[in-house]
C-alpha cells in the first residue's frame, strides 16, 4: 500500500474567480492556526492512523478456504486494500482530462454528494496451494475525512483553502456525506488492556453460585477491534472466564483455559497464582478449589484441553473440516482471549493476574475500580471505529464469496459444479457478488447506525454520527470536543454515571455539559486535553525497566508475594518491590522529559501504591492510543509532561504556585484555566459567577447568531444564521485571541443601564433603544437553502426541466430559465420556480410559501451525481431572510443572563447620562441578586473602562484575589477616566428630564442574539384549517393550527367562572356546529329531511319546502325538532356509539 | 423580460448561457456547479 507521502498531492489551486460576497485577499494568514488544528487533532490523527494502518487490519483478516467436488482447495484472502484521494467521476471528466484531477469538498457540498476516495481491494487466491493469483476489485467510494492524509486539502495553506472555496482556517475533521458535514462522535469506552476489578449485582444472575465480583479487561488488537473478557468469581471458590462471540456469550472454567494456554502441572498453577505465599490462605484456598473443580474435565495435557475446547466450539466457530479439534481450540483462544497479547504464555500470565486481583477484591484487601470514572476510560476514536468497521466488512465480503460458492455448489448439477482448478470461475464469481463496501461506511456516517454481525464489542448500535451544525463557530468547534458516555447510559435510570468525578479533572470540562436529558453524559474535553491517536514506540522500554531494577517475567512462581506486577500495555513484563516501582515511575518521568527514545511522549506511567483498602497496586505503563492526556509542568526537570487519566489520580499536582508543598508536589498545572473547555473559557470572569450560570452560558454561546462561516457564497447549508454587524468583544479572555475567535464573533458590545425604567423590563425582559435598532444593532439574516431536484421531488413519468412556457403566468420573479432572478425580493406566495413537463409542455409554478419575506441570495445549477440525464433538473436556491430584532426575540449576555426584547423604545424617552448617552439595552436590576452573576457586573465595568481607555481588557478567570480585587482594579481605571468609582452614573429620566434619585449602574456588556426568534415561533389563529373527521382545529404551527386548550386549562377557566371565554374557546373557535334534535325522543340522529308530504309530485323541492319537511323518524312528526348548537365531535360520537348499538338520548329543557 | 440568463462557472469563472436540455457543466473546465448571474433588472425593495 502506498504511504500518504507517495500519493500525489493536488497541484496548487488556480486562482478562482471572485464571486460576489467572497472573502477578500487581505489578512489571510500564511499558516493554519495551531490552536484550532489542535482541537480537531483526535479526529484527523485517528483517521490518518486508519489510513496508514489499513494494511495491518487487512492482514488480520483470515483467509477463507473451500473445497470443490473434485477435491480442489481454493484459498482466498485480501492481500491489499488502498484508499485514494477523492477524484471527480470519470463521466464528468470526458473531454476535460487535464483540467480537473481532484475533487474538492466545496463541490460535494454544493452538489449534495459525498466526498469519497476510491476503495480498491486486491484479492489473492491460490488453488491447492499453487501459485498465488491476484484480482483487483473496486470496493466503492470510502468517505474521506477533510484535511486527513487522503483529503485533497491536506497540506493547503489558508490562502489555497480560500481558493478552494473553504474558510481560511478550515480545520477539517468532518466527512461530507450527501452534502452534509458529518462527524463521528467520540464515545467513552473502557480503558483498553487494563484489568478492572468490579462488583456488579447483575453478575449474580449469571448462574447458581455466581457472586457479584468480576475482573474485566477490554483487550484491543492493533487494528483496534476489541474483545472484552470477564473473569467471574464463584462463591464456592471457582473462577470462570466469560466472553462473547458473534453476539452470544460463552463461559469457560478458568482451569480449562489455563490448561489450554500452557502445558503446566497443577502444582505450577497453584504456585504461580499464590506465588508460594504461606499466609494468604484466602487465595490459596480458592486456587485449590479451582484446581479441584477442574478435575472433572479430565484433561491433563494442553493438547487434550485444546481438543476438548475445540470439540465444543467446532460448530460455533464454523471451523473448516480439515482442522483438528485442537487446532479449532487454539484458534478460538487466539481469536478471542486477550487479543492484545501474542503468545499463550503471556495470556496465561494475564489470567493469573486477573485471578489475583479478583481474589484480592473478594477478600476485601483492595477496593473495586469504578467503571464510571475517567481513569478507567478511553475514547472510541472516529478513525478507530471506521477501521474495525471496514475490517469487518472486508471479512464479510470474503464470507459472501464463500456463501456464493456454496450456493453454486448446491444449485449446480453434478456436471456443472464449480471447478476451482479453472481460474476463471473465481474471477467470474467476484463479478456476481456485490462489492460496494464504501456504501456501507457511508451509511454508517449518514445515519449513525452501526450494522454489524459481531457487534464490534460496542454497547450501542446507533448514534455514532452527528451533523456538525454550523450554527455558529463555537457550536461547530464544540462538536469536535464533545465526548459521549454512550447511548446505553442515557436510558439508565440511575444518575451515578452522570456524576462529575474528581478523576476527570483537567480532562473533561466541569462547566460545559448540557442540562436536561444528556446532562453529564455529553461532556466536552478541556481545551488542553488531547487524545493519543498513535501508539508510542516502547520497544526499548522493557530493557530500560530491567536496568532500573525490575525483575523480568521469567519464573513468576518464584516471585515474592509482596512484589508488584509491572504491566506494559496490558502485558506482564516483570515484577518489582513497591519502593522500586515508585522509583521507576519517578525515573521514567525524568526520561520522558529528556526525550529518551524508550519513553515516548505519550507514555503513561501509572504507579498505584499499595494502600489500605485502595485499588490493586502495581505499575501500569501505557503507550496505547485513544487515551486522554494533558500537559502539566514537571517540577523536577521544569519541562512540560503529558499525563494520562490513570496516573493523574496518584500524582501530586499543584494548581497554582502557592499550592506547592515541597517534597510532595511533583507537578504544576500550566494554567488554572486548563480545566475548562474552549467554550467555557470564553465566559469572561467566569470565576465570579455562580457555577450554573456558566453552564447556561456554554449552552447559549452555542445557540447565538454570529459568524458561522466566511465562505457564505459557496455554502449550501440548510440554514445559516448570520449577525450582520458583529463586533469583537472589548472584554475577552486571552485565549479568545489565541483561538482567533475575532474571526468569528457572535455578538455586539452594547451599552447597558441596569435600571427599572418603564415596567417593560420586568421578568427578564429588556428594552431596546430604537435608535440603536435603526442603525443595525443585532440585525441578522438567515440563509436558507432550498435544494430542488425535479427527478427526486416529483415522481413524474415524463422528464421535467426548469423552464417557462408562459411567462405571464409565471410572474415577474421568475427568469426565463424557470428559476428566480438573483436579488429579487420574494413575498409570501410569490412564484419561486417553474418547471415544464417536456412531453406535454405543461408548466408548473411552485410558490414561496414562508410567511417571511426573503431575498434570492444565489441560484446555482448543479449536476446530479448519478446518471446524467442532462438538462436543468437540479438547482440550489439560497434565500436570505432578514431578521431585524423584534419584540419577543431572545438576547443574552455572556453570563447566562438571557432576556426577551419587550419594547423597542424611542431614544428620546430613554434615560440619559450626564454625557447625553442613552443605553442600547435596559435590563432590570432584579436580574442580579438571586443569580449572583457578579462576572457580568465586572464585565460591565471592565468594558466601560476598556472603551474609555481604548484597549481590550483581559477577562481570563482566576486572575484576581481578595488582595488584588477585580472591582478595585477596574474601578481605579474608571476613576482615572473621570468616571464614578463603581461604574454608577447620574442618569436623567427620558420622559421628564429630571435627574434620578439614585445613580444608575451604566456600562458596556457584550450581548449575543440567540437564534430563538418570534418569527419562527409565533402561533396564532382564530379560525383556520380543521380536522376533517372531528371538525376540530388541527395542531402544528406549520399548518396554521391551534395550541391545545386542554382539560387543565378548561378547569382554570371553570374556576374563574368565565363562561363566555369558555364557550368561545371550546365551541365557537373549535368545532361549533348546528344540529337538529327531536326534543320529544331526545335523539339527534332521527331528525331527517324527507320530502314534504304536500310537495310530493307537485313541483321541485325548494330550500324553503325542504326545511319544513324535517321529520323525526322515531316519533314520525317534525313538531318537536329544534336546532341546537353542538360540538361537532359530539355528533360524531353519537354516530360512533350508534354503530355499537348504543343509543344516546338528549334531555332538552 | 430580460435577456437569456447567464451562468458563471464556480471553478474557472467562465460565463455561459444554457438551454433547458443542456448538460449542467462548464464548457471550459467541466465543473458541474454553475452560478446564475445577478439580474440586471431594476429591483426596488423599499422606499421608506
Amino acid at each position: 500500500m502506498p504511504s500518504a507521502a507517495e500519493i500525489p498531492l493536488p497541484c496548487p489551486a488556480s486562482r478562482a474567480p471572485a464571486i460576489q460576497g467572497a472573502p477578500r485577499d487581505q489578512e489571510i494568514p500564511s499558516q493554519s492556526s495551531e490552536y484550532l488544528t489542535h482541537l480537531v487533532r483526535p479526529h484527523i490523527d485517528s483517521f490518518n492512523f486508519f489510513m496508514d494502518n489499513l494494511q495491518t487490519a487487512v492482514n488480520l483478516i483470515d483467509a477463507r478456504t473451500v473445497s470443490d467436488a473434485r477435491g480442489n482447495r481454493l484459498r482466498f484472502w485480501f492481500s491489499d486494500v488502498t484508499v485514494s484521494r477523492p477524484q471527480p467521476a470519470e463521466r464528468d471528466q470526458v473531454g476535460f482530462q487535464d483540467q480537473r484531477r481532484w475533487l474538492f469538498p466545496a463541490e460535494c457540498r454544493a452538489r449534495g454528494t459525498s466526498y469519497r476516495g476510491r476503495l480498491q481491494g486486491t484479492i489473492s487466491f491460490s488453488v491447492n496451494d499453487g501459485p498465488i493469483q491476484t484480482i483487483s476489485r473496486n470496493l466503492g467510494g470510502l468517505p474521506v475525512m477533510l484535511r486527513s492524509n487522503r483529503c485533497n486539502l491536506e497540506r493547503m495553506t489558508p490562502r489555497e483553502l480560500v481558493d478552494r472555496h473553504e474558510d481560511a482556517d478550515e480545520m477539517g475533521g468532518v466527512f461530507i456525506v450527501n452534502g452534509l458535514e458529518k462527524l463521528l462522535r467520540q464515545i467513552i469506552v473502557p480503558r483498553r488492556n487494563h484489568v478492572l476489578a468490579i462488583t456488579r449485582p447483575s453478575f449474580h444472575k449469571r448462574g447458581p453460585s455466581y457472586s457479584n465480583f468480576g475482573a474485566q479487561i477490554r483487550s484491543v488488537r492493533p487494528d483496534q477491534s476489541a474483545h472484552t473478557i470477564t473473569v467471574h468469581y464463584l462463591t464456592h471458590g471457582d473462577f470462570t472466564v466469560r466472553f462473547s462471540f458473534l453476539k452470544r456469550e460463552y463461559i469457560l472454567p478458568a482451569y480449562l483455559v489455563i490448561k489450554c494456554l500452557v502445558d503446566i502441572t497443577d502444582q505450577e498453577i497453584f504456585d504461580t497464582i499464590t506465588r508460594r505465599s504461606t499466609n494468604n490462605t484466602f487465595l490459596s484456598d480458592r486456587v485449590e478449589s479451582m484446581i479441584r473443580s477442574g478435575k472433572r474435565f479430565a484433561v491433563y495435557t494442553r493438547e487434550q484441553a485444546l481438543a476438548f475446547l475445540g470439540s465444543k466450539f467446532r460448530v460455533v466457530m464454523r471451523a473448516d473440516d480439515h482442522l483438528t479439534n485442537a487446532q479449532v481450540g487454539s484458534k478460538l483462544l487466539a481469536d478471542i482471549l486477550f487479543v492484545h497479547l501474542d503468545t499463550p504464555r503471556e495470556k496465561f500470565h494475564l489470567l493469573v493476574f486477573m485471578i489475583q486481583k479478583l481474589v484480592s477484591l473478594v477478600a476485601g484487601d483492595t477496593s473495586p475500580d469504578n467503571p464510571d470514572s475517567l481513569n478507567n476510560h478511553e475514547v472510541l476514536m472516529p478513525g478507530h471505529l471506521l477501521m474495525m468497521f471496514l475490517k469487518e466488512k472486508l471479512a464479510e465480503q470474503l464470507s459472501n464469496y464463500l456463501a456464493q460458492i456454496a450456493q453454486d455448489q448446491r444449485r449446480a448439477g453434478r456436471g456443472h459444479a464449480p471447478d476451482f482448478s479453472n481460474g476463471d470461475y473465481f474471477n467470474a464469481l467476484m463479478g456476481r457478488v456485490p462489492s460496494d463496501i464504501g456504501r456501507k461506511v457511508e451509511y454508517l456516517l449518514s445515519t449513525g447506525n452501526l450494522v454489524s454481525h459481531t457487534g464490534l464489542d460496542l454497547q450501542q448500535v446507533s448514534g455514532y454520527a452527528i451533523v456538525a451544525e454550523r450554527l455558529n463557530y463555537m457550536r461547530y468547534i464544540s462538536h469536535f470536543r464533545s465526548i459521549h458516555r454512550g447511548a446505553f447510559f442515557a436510558e439508565l435510570r440511575t444518575t451515578s454515571v452522570r456524576r462529575l468525578l474528581p478523576e476527570s479533572w483537567g480532562f473533561l470540562c466541569p462547566v460545559h455539559t448540557p442540562d436536561g436529558a444528556p446532562c453529564g453524559l455529553l461532556n466536552h474535553m478541556t481545551h488542553s486535553c488531547r487524545v493519543v491517536s498513535v501508539k508510542g514506540d516502547v520497544t526499548g522500554l522493557p530493557e530500560l525497566l530491567n536496568s532500573l531494577g525490575m525483575s523480568p517475567n521469567q519464573s513468576p512462581a518464584s516471585v515474592p508475594p509482596s512484589y508488584l506486577t509491572v504491566f506494559l500495555d496490558g502485558k506482564v513484563i516483570g515484577y518489582c518491590p513497591e519502593e522500586v516501582a515508585a522509583s521507576i515511575a519517578g525515573d521514567l518521568r525524568v526520561y520522558k522529559s529528556k526525550g529518551h527514545p524508550a519513553t515516548p511522549e505519550s507514555l503513561e506511567v501509572a504507579f498505584i501504591p499499595a494502600l489500605e483498602c485502595g485499588p490493586f497496586p502495581g505499575l501500569y505503563l501505557f503507550s496505547t492510543p485513544a487515551r486522554f492526556m494533558r500537559p502539566v509542568r514537571h517540577l523536577g526537570t521544569n519541562t512540560v509532561e503529558l499525563i494520562g487519566s490513570l496516573e493523574q489520580v496518584f500524582m501530586n499536582i499543584a494548581c497554582v504556585n502557592s499550592d506547592i508543598s515541597p517534597g510532595l508536589t511533583t507537578h504544576l498545572e500550566l494554567e488554572p484555566t486548563n480545566m475548562l473547555s474552549v467554550v467555557a473559557n470564553f465566559t469572561p470572569f467566569s470565576d465570579f459567577n455562580q457555577s450554573p450560570r456558566n453552564m447556561y452560558q456554554c449552552q447559549m454561546a452555542k445557540q447565538s447568531m454570529g459568524t458561522p462561516i466566511h465562505a457564505f457564497p459557496y455554502r449550501a447549508d440548510n440554514k445559516l444564521y448570520r449577525l450582520m454587524f458583529p463586533q469583537s468583544p472589548i472584554v475577552r479572555p486571552r485565549l479568545a485571541e489565541q483561538y482567533g475567535f475575532d474571526n468569528y464573533p457572535n455578538g455586539t458590545n452594547a451599552v447597558i443601564a441596569v435600571i427599572s425604567y418603564t415596567g417593560y423590563d420586568m421578568e427578564d425582559a429588556m428594552i431596546l433603544n430604537k435608535m440603536a435598532f435603526e442603525r443595525g444593532f443585532q440585525q441578522g439574516y438567515i440563509y436558507q437553502t432550498l435544494r430542488l431536484d425535479l427527478v427526486k421531488d416529483h415522481h413524474s413519468e415524463h422528464p421535467l426541466r426548469f423552464g417557462v412556457v408562459n411567462p405571464r403566468q409565471a410572474g415577474n420573479t421568475i427568469d426565463t430559465d424557470g428559476l428566480p432572478h438573483v436579488g429579487t425580493l420574494l413575498n409570501s406566495g410569490a412564484p419561486l420556480y417553474c418547471y415544464v413537463d417536456t412531453v406535454t409542455g405543461r408548466q408548473f409554478v411552485e410558490r414561496y410559501k414562508n410567511l417571511d419575506t426573503a431575498f434570492v441570495e444565489s441560484v446555482r445549477l448543479v449536476a446530479a451525481e448519478s446518471g446524467d440525464s442532462g438538462g436543468l433538473t437540479q438547482a440550489v436556491i439560497v434565500l436570505r431572510v432578514p431578521r431585524t430584532p423584534l419584540i419577543g426575540d431572545k438576547f443574552s449576555s455572556r453570563h447566562g443572563q438571557k432576556g426577551v426584547c419587550s419594547r423597542i423604545y424611542p431614544t428620546a424617552d430613554m434615560p440619559f447620562t450626564e454625557y447625553g448617552m442613552t443605553p442600547d439595552i435596559i435590563i432590570n436590576p432584579n436580574a442580579f441578586p438571586s443569580r449572583m452573576t457578579i462576572g457580568m457586573l465586572i464585565e460591565t465595568m471592565a468594558a466601560k473602562s476598556g472603551a474609555l481607555h481604548g484597549a481590550f481588557t483581559d477577562a481570563t478567570p482566576f486572575r484576581f484575589s481578595e488582595k488584588h480585587r477585580a472591582v478595585d482594579f477596574f474601578a481605579e481605571q474608571l476613576k482615572a477616566a473621570g468616571f464614578n468609582y463603581y461604574g454608577n452614573e447620574p442618569v436623567y429620566s427620558g420622559h421628564s428630564g429630571q435627574e434620578m434619585r439614585v445613580d444608575i449602574f451604566f456600562g458596556i456588556v457584550y450581548y449575543q442574539r440567540l437564534r430563538h426568534m418570534v418569527n419562527d415561533k409565533f402561533q396564532v389563529r382564530t379560525t383556520g384549517p380543521v380536522d376533517p373527521l372531528t371538525q376540530q382545529p388541527v395542531k402544528g404551527r406549520k399548518r396554521a393550527g391551534g395550541i391545545r386548550f386542554g382539560e387543565m386549562e378548561r378547569d382554570s377557566l371553570l374556576g374563574h367562572g368565565v363562561s363566555f371565554t369558555l364557550l368561545d374557546r371550546l365551541m365557537n373557535c373549535s368545532d361549533y356546529s348546528l344540529s337538529h334534535v327531536c326534543v320529544k325522543c331526545g335523539s339527534m340522529l332521527s331528525p331527517t329531511t324527507v320530502p314534504a308530504p304536500t310537495a310530493v309530485g307537485s313541483g321541485p323541492v325548494t330550500l324553503a319546502t325542504a326545511a319544513r319537511s324535517l321529520t323525526c323518524r322515531n316519533c314520525d312528526t317534525g313538531d318537536h325538532i329544534e336546532l341546537l348548537t353542538m360540538p361537532y365531535v359530539f355528533r360524531y360520537l353519537t354516530n360512533e356509539l350508534l354503530a355499537m348499538n348504543i343509543k344516546l338520548t338528549l334531555t332538552v329543557q | 423580460m430580460s435577456d437569456d440568463p447567464r451562468y458563471i462557472c464556480a471553478e474557472c469563472g467562465h460565463e455561459c448561457s444554457l438551454s433547458q436540455s443542456n448538460k449542467i457543466q462548464c464548457t471550459e473546465c467541466g465543473y458541474r456547479v454553475l452560478y446564475k448571474k445577478r439580474t440586471k433588472n431594476i429591483i426596488q425593495f423599499e422606499a421608506r
